[in-house]
């Protein structure tokens, strides 16, 4: 609807044009972050404990946080962009450094996630690692003889009207793996051209690019689909408890992994509270909840081992430090990010 | 200063509507403007004037092919509208004759609009799914025996979504259309020996043609800005134009090409408001 | 002359006690100019209606040449009407409206342009051919309306108020033109009207409607001169009605005392002596008399109101017994001083016993 559309462009310019002078509110955390990264089962009894109020507000995409800092200004004092998206929060000024000595456990992090690049500028470091997991595929465990094993099986013309991928650019990683091209985060225009055309080769087998998790979930159950990528534990979990028989899997090609990271945004004068929500979610609170609501693997398997049974503390590889450098982390695409966006759009206007 | 203070309340009539167009049309309209000549460039963009967007629009090839489907699917969209309205309309304002089931049938066809948009889009998600309600209906007629996937997330749910959603539109202003046609001119009509089909053609479509104009352009223009339908229970080919512009100011965080977009959209739109709009003053020199 | 419009027991009931026309019988000749009269809400528009098709009778049966057409469509029937606002198609001009009708008839296109130039032509108007209604007065519309509904030479012409709309000068003029056209054509007019001189100046026949009913029909001059109800004599003409008792009976007239005296009539009804009745007299009808002038059928009171309207003067009149009645009085070519009557000036006046109506039954308030 054009009203519709208009107005949330008139919205972003104008908080843009008029938030310039609001500021933060002081004693109260707004938080601008993914669902479950704010429970209620954890933040009344931290509100309680610290006298810090918290507010929260959803993206549904990594590519929101940008838009809403740059129109919303001084709002938000923390964010949770995912690790492909923390070097242009940086490279965007819009986030300042972390005194990682304010952060009590910061040393129980895995080392390859305190290491990370695109968390650091320099000697400052700008993020804190939380939460992590894997973009696998699956597949409905009652419409294949043969479970599918490749990526490819997603352009299996069996299947047509029956799979389904994520409306995202990641879909050109996905299609250069099935390509054989591995280098994913520094793909070539020759090797973006090639992912696109297969991508609008598969297009007519496509029954719907999906979009939220919700809507993956429907798909499932409304029968609409039987094959798609998928956030490894996420959806799989929510199909399972509704008795839909799922099955997860790692592609032969690989997955792509993903790690999400506190950020503090640039100006925030409620840094004492910051710190402070930050020490919580990197406690056995913060970590164990987030484990169990969003189903991820978190940042520190200290804190993970004290809520989690040996069973479960391997299912989501805590114990495997290595395991994350076998998926492919996502990585800032840098200056290179609107050819990947482009492909992705012109794939979506054929 | 006493004049001044005289003139407070028409300074208050007058001024609010003009600070509200001030500032929520023609400044938003401005800034839209000025991005659409601003310059892409990592990390975001940056200030210039230059025509390189709008020649982007027109080099590549996807978004002249999305402006063209999405004028297909609003030009659809108004002709179903059109098709069922109108006959609709006619039995309300000229068969129907009791005045509550007017009343009634009127209400039940505008009173969707109270509805929220998203839920009335839903509810055509679960009409048209593989395991939806039109499916089980045809597999209990016994007319198919497994459940088609032909229904939904395609471009013909759009148009049936979108149909269903901005109908009232095309109703509204054919039934106030049709119900300014003095009704002795249809008798007169029948009188100079023109049965009912001929005085349709004759008289009631063209005195009532002002009024599907401006139906097909409201259903037209909604349409041609609608991004939530291709959302709900569009397919794979559909996106729409509200969608790439939605892109290009969210993911893309490229607002330059998304404001040229917009700005190209919205000459599409207005050119539609103002041919209408002459069409309609022409109409109305014609009539009484 | 042949029958050409029979109405055979016609009614139209719209609720379960609601009559709009309530068994009329009418037979309307070949080339008679027919007026149904009557106030609002008498019937007389649904009757018309009726006879175009617009509406369907609930009783009864309506032949056309003979034809049974109670129940055909309008566009099955060769009658055509002239609407109370002309109901010209905006959106065409004069020329589609008038052949618009023509089109549908089989005629061939140079055969349309003559009928159409004729018909025009008939009503003056010819130069108007390309212009729209919008850009025509009202009496233009009003004769184009006509124009279109006789060029398709219909068996008759129904005329719903066609002058109700025009003002008072005009409509006149239009009075006599209607009346003009229609013996020029020769085709069968019936026209709805309240307004009696309409219907007086144009009609052949005149037909009084009273709630759904036929009150009384006649030639103008008959339904002006022997009134058949009370109800007819207040509709066509002015009447003043005075409360009368009969006193006695010979030879078919009829001595009545009103207070204060008493008038002979001629009643067309037996009443027997001592019967309350009406008496109804019209004012242009009434002689005074003047000084020591010798007359039969007087009366004798004194005046108490004048009114002025040009061709002369309306003399309120009050009875010995307190009963008021009106006279006319015409003007000399000049008017002085002496020729208006003082107030309470005493006076006599005469009536012929033919134009002494009697109703029976007492004056109704």
């Amino acid at each position: 609807m054009k009203i519709g559309e208009r107005t949330s462009i008139y919205a972003a310019l104008l908080g843009m044009l008029l938030s310039s002078g609001t500021a933060h509110a002081e004693g109260t955390l707004n938080l601008l972050t993914w669902e479950g990264y704010a429970d209620p089962s954890y933040v009344t009894q931290f509100e309680k404990e610290t006298g810090c109020k918290v507010n929260a507000t959803y993206v549904g995409s990594n590519d929101d946080f940008a838009p809403k800092l740059m129109a919303g200004g001084g709002v938000y004092d923390l964010i949770t962009p995912s690790l492909d998206t923390t070097k242009l929060m940086i490279d965007l000024d819009l986030v300042e450094p972390i005194d990682t000595a304010k952060i009590a456990e910061w040393n129980n992090i895995y080392p390859n996630l305190r290491a990370l690049e695109n968390i650091r500028k320099g000697d400052d470091v700008y993020g804190m690692p939380y939460t992590w997991g894997a973009i696998i595929m699956m597949y409905r465990t009652d419409a294949f003889k043969t479970p599918p094993t490749s990526i490819s099986d997603l352009w299996n013309p069996e299947l047509k009207g029956k799979i389904s991928i994520w409306d995202d650019k990641s879909s050109i990683y996905l299609a250069a793996r099935k390509n054989g091209d591995m280098n994913i985060y520094n793909l070539s225009d020759e090797q973006i051209a090639a992912a696109r055309k297969a991508l609008e080769e598969q297009k007519p087998l496509v029954r719907k690019y999906w979009t939220t998790a919700g809507e993956l979930v429907d798909l499932y159950k409304s029968g609409e689909i039987v094959l798609s990528n998928t956030w490894a534990g996420n959806m799989a979990s929510i199909l399972k408890r509704e008795g839909i028989p799922m099955t997860e899997f790692i592609p032969k090609e690989g997955a792509e992994g993903w790690v999400d990271i506190w950020m503090m945004v640039k100006g925030t004068p409620n840094t004492d509270c910051a710190y402070k929500y930050l020490n919580m979610q990197l406690s056995a609170v913060g970590q164990c909840a987030i484990s169990q609501i969003n189903t991820n693997s978190v940042a520190n398997p200290v804190a993970a081992k004290t809520c989690m049974t040996p069973e479960r503390f391997a299912e989501l590889h805590q114990d495997d430090p290595t395991y994350l450098d076998k998926l492919m982390v996502w990585q800032s695409l840098g200056d290179r990010y609107e050819a990947y966006a482009n492909a992705w759009n012109a794939v979506k206007a054929q | 200063m006493r004049h001044f203070y005289r003139n407070i309340p028409a300074v208050l009539v007058l001024g609010i509507p003009f600070v509200w167009v001030v500032l929520f049309m023609l400044i938003p309209y401005g800034v839209i403007a000025t991005y659409s000549f601003w310059e892409k460039k990592y990390p975001v963009f940056i200030p210039a004037f230059q025509w390189g967007n709008y020649q982007m629009l027109l080099a590549d090839p996807q978004y002249i092919k999305v402006l063209l489907r999405t004028a297909k699917i609003s030009i659809l969209v108004s002709i179903a509208s059109f098709l069922i309205a109108y006959p609709f309309a006619y039995y309300l304002v000229y068969r129907c004759r009791s005045a509550r089931v007017r009343t009634w049938l009127y209400m039940a066809v505008v009173a969707p609009l109270w509805i929220s948009y998203l839920l009335r889009a839903y509810v055509w998600k679960t009409i048209l799914g593989t395991e939806g309600v039109l499916n089980s209906f045809l597999i209990w007629t016994g007319l198919v025996d497994t459940p088609s996937p032909i229904f939904l997330y395609n471009q013909f749910s759009m148009v049936v979504t979108l149909t269903y959603i901005f109908i009232p539109f095309m109703v509204m202003p054919i039934y106030t259309a049709l119900e300014k046609i003095p009704k002795n001119l249809i008798e007169a009509s029948a009188d100079l020996g023109l049965g009912p089909w001929r005085t349709l053609m004759k008289v009631t479509l063209p005195m009532s043609l002002p009024g599907v104009v401006a139906g097909f352009t409201l259903t037209f223009c909604l349409s041609f800005g609608d991004f939530v339908a291709p959302f709900l229970v569009g397919g794979p080919d559909g996106n729409l134009i509200a969608n790439v512009i939605t892109t290009q100011f969210g993911s893309a965080l490229n607002w330059p090409l998304g404001s040229a977009l917009s700005i190209v959209m919205l000459i599409v739109v207005l050119t539609i408001i103002s041919l209408s709009d002459r069409f309609e003053r022409r109409g109305t020199a014609g009539g009484h | 002359m042949a029958t050409i419009i029979e109405l055979d027991h016609i009614s139209k009931q719209y609720g379960p006690d609601i009559l709009g026309v309530d068994d009329i019988s009418l037979n309307v000749e070949d080339g008679e100019f027919v007026t149904l009269l009557g106030p609002s809400g008498c019937g007389k528009s649904t009757l018309l209606r009726m006879i175009g098709g617009f509406e369907e009778p609930t009783g009864g049966c309506i032949r056309l040449a003979g034809e049974d057409v109670t129940f055909s469509p309008p566009y099955r029937r060769a009658v055509n009407m002239v609407f109370q606002d002309y109901a010209l198609f905006p959106h065409m001009t004069v020329g589609d409206n008038v052949a618009y009708g023509l089109k549908l008839m089989g005629c061939s296109p140079r055969e349309i342009d003559t009928r159409v130039f004729d018909a025009l032509h008939l009503v003056g108007l010819y130069d108007k051919l390309k212009l729209y209604p919008h850009q025509l007065s009202g009496g233009q519309r009003q004769r184009i309306a006509l124009a279109r509904a006789i060029v398709r030479r219909p068996k008759v012409l129904l005329l719903d108020e066609p002058l109700s709309a025009l003002d008072a000068k005009l409509r006149e003029q239009m009075q006599t033109e209607l009346k003009q056209l229609q013996e020029k054509v020769g085709i069968t007019f019936i026209m709805v009207t309240h307004d009696q001189t309409e219907a007086l100046v144009m009609s052949d026949r005149i037909v009084v409607m009273e709630k759904g009913r036929i009150a009384q029909e006649g030639t103008p001059q008959q339904l002006y001169d022997h009134p058949a109800s009370r109800y007819v004599a207040n509709f066509i003409g002015t009447t003043t009605f005075l409360p009368g008792v009969t006193e006695s009976i010979s030879d078919g007239t009829t001595r009545i005392a009103i207070g204060g005296g008493a008038l002979d009539a001629v009643a067309d009804i037996a009443l027997p002596v001592g019967e309350a009745v009406t008496i109804g007299l019209r004012p242009e009808k009434v002689r005074l008399l003047e000084e020591g002038e010798a007359s039969t059928n007087t009366l004798s009171g004194k005046i108490c109101e004048v009114i002025y309207y040009g061709l002369g003067l309306r003399l309120g009149i009050e009875l010995a017994g307190g009963a008021r009645l009106y006279a006319d009085k015409l003007l000399p070519d000049t008017l002085s001083r002496s020729h208006v009557p003082p107030l309470g000036q005493p006076v006599r006046l005469a009536v012929q016993p033919h134009n002494v109506f009697v109703f029976p039954g007492e004056v109704e308030a």
